[in-house]
């Protein structure tokens, strides 16, 4: 009976001591931490838009041309990155999000000004299947999409990421061995479409 | 097993361990080593080896782990209940790793975007474990660390190889910077980068050791 006393005590003080240890470096770090993050997202926005960006930019220098070209704008309950440049709409940006087949999935997707077509989408958190579903973060599957109209011919909003079937100016092609990721991209990226969409009517 | 000639729980430390801390180094960093004799560990090595960077910070991570569980796990050893030991060096050990995570999120965050899992993976990896186990619980602090820092050398420099033979035929660069000559040359083999590259090269390196080494003296009966 003392023995199990003496090892719930060990257990107990051990599991505090690593517990506290970890709860100092994470508050610590998280600073740090949230400055990466918020770089990492602008980076993001400005990559969906296509803002020129220096090769190799420092944290702050991405953090800094978000913040000279990229405007935020409410759109409703929407919240829209708007991309100009001497006056003029290049792009315009919305954050999306949904299920994945293991995690979240989330990412910016930019339309051009008129809201007809995709300029550029990019994911910044997923955990899908690397080498499948993974692949989505790869450039060659999301240059695919820039030029994408989000409409189908009768002018319905909405985009099919699908393999094979017929071309259409509203698809895309899947990945091969990961259909459930590119289903709940597309069904993440049509709620997104479709959100702009009424909002802008 | 080897082990057992330097496993030693009255030892008690005098210069290096009375003489048993070049031992342990050269156990753990040469004739004991976990990656290419013991083959632990593989599963990170054929991960994060696509580039000499990732290499060289998991060899760093793995170091760090490895010296700070040895000397804890060897510091609580006579507080331990038996019982709950094993859980008691897991605990310990994801201590670590997450420390180091922690660290690598803050100060090297593309790098630990690109490690992706496998610096929390860490905690699984049997070498960490297999120290603490085989050589902390019975060994006196000092020691221990000679054996943490021998054994993480030990993955890191075998690791360091193959990231750097992996970067170098897969992209004709090193630490992402063009070889002069050899970069302009070299028609790169993406196959070194993607995975059926790492068996190749880990197999290649794990080949070479032995063949230097020389068999185990058991293997032959």
């Amino acid at each position: 009976m003392k023995g199990n006393i003496y090892t719930l005590f060990y257990a107990a003080v051990l599991g505090s001591a690593c517990a506290l240890l970890l709860t100092a470096a994470a508050s610590f770090t998280k600073p740090y931490k949230e400055a990466n993050q918020k770089a990492e997202e602008a980076l993001n926005i400005l990559m969906a838009l296509k803002v020129p960006l220096p090769e190799k930019a420092s944290s702050a220098e991405v953090v800094k041309a978000r913040e000279e070209n990229v405007k935020v704008k409410q759109l409703g309950d929407l919240t829209t990155y708007i991309y100009e440049a001497d006056g003029k709409t290049l792009a315009i940006a919305l954050q999306f999000d949904g299920p994945g087949l293991w995690g979240p999935i989330k990412g910016f997707l930019a339309l051009d000004p008129e809201i007809t077509k995709i300029q550029g989408i990019t994911f910044y958190e997923q955990e899908e299947t690397p080498g499948l579903g993974g692949e989505i973060v790869k450039s060659s599957f999301r240059d695919k999409f820039v030029g994408l109209m989000i409409r189908d011919d009768t002018g319905k909003p909405g985009i099919i990421i699908k393999s094979g079937g017929d071309a259409a100016a509203n698809k895309v092609d899947g990945i091969s061995g990961a259909t459930m990721t590119c289903d709940k991209v597309q069904q993440m990226l049509n709620e997104a479409i479709k959100s702009i969409v009424e909002e802008k009517q | 097993m080897a082990d057992k000639q330097i496993a030693c729980a009255t030892c008690q430390p005098k210069g290096l361990c009375g003489g048993k801390g070049l031992l342990t180094l050269k156990e753990g960093a040469w004739t004991n080593n976990p990656l290419s004799i013991q083959v632990l560990g593989i599963c990170s090595a054929l991960a994060v080896t696509n580039r000499l960077e990732n290499s060289l910070v998991m060899g760093a991570a793995l170091i760090f782990v490895c010296v700070g569980s040895n000397l804890l796990v060897s510091l609580l050893r006579k507080r331990t209940p038996h019982r709950i030991r094993m859980i008691a060096e897991v605990a310990i050990i994801a201590t670590f790793v997450i420390l180091f995570d922690q660290f690598l999120k803050a100060f090297y965050w593309d790098m630990s975007k690109q490690l992706g899992p496998y610096v929390g993976l860490i905690i699984t990896n049997c070498i960490v474990m297999g120290r603490a186990e085989a050589f902390a619980l019975q060994n006196p602090p000092i020691l221990s660390i000679v054996d943490g820092i021998a054994n993480g050398i030990g993955y890191a420099v075998i690791l360091a190889i193959i990231g750097f033979f992996r970067e170098l035929l897969g992209t004709g660069e090193i630490l992402g910077r063009t070889i002069p000559v050899f970069s302009e040359w070299y028609t790169p083999n993406q196959l070194m980068i993607l995975a059926p590259g790492a068996f190749v090269a880990l197999g290649i390196v794990i080949g070479i050791f032995n063949a230097i080494k020389g068999p185990e003296p058991e293997e032959n009966k």
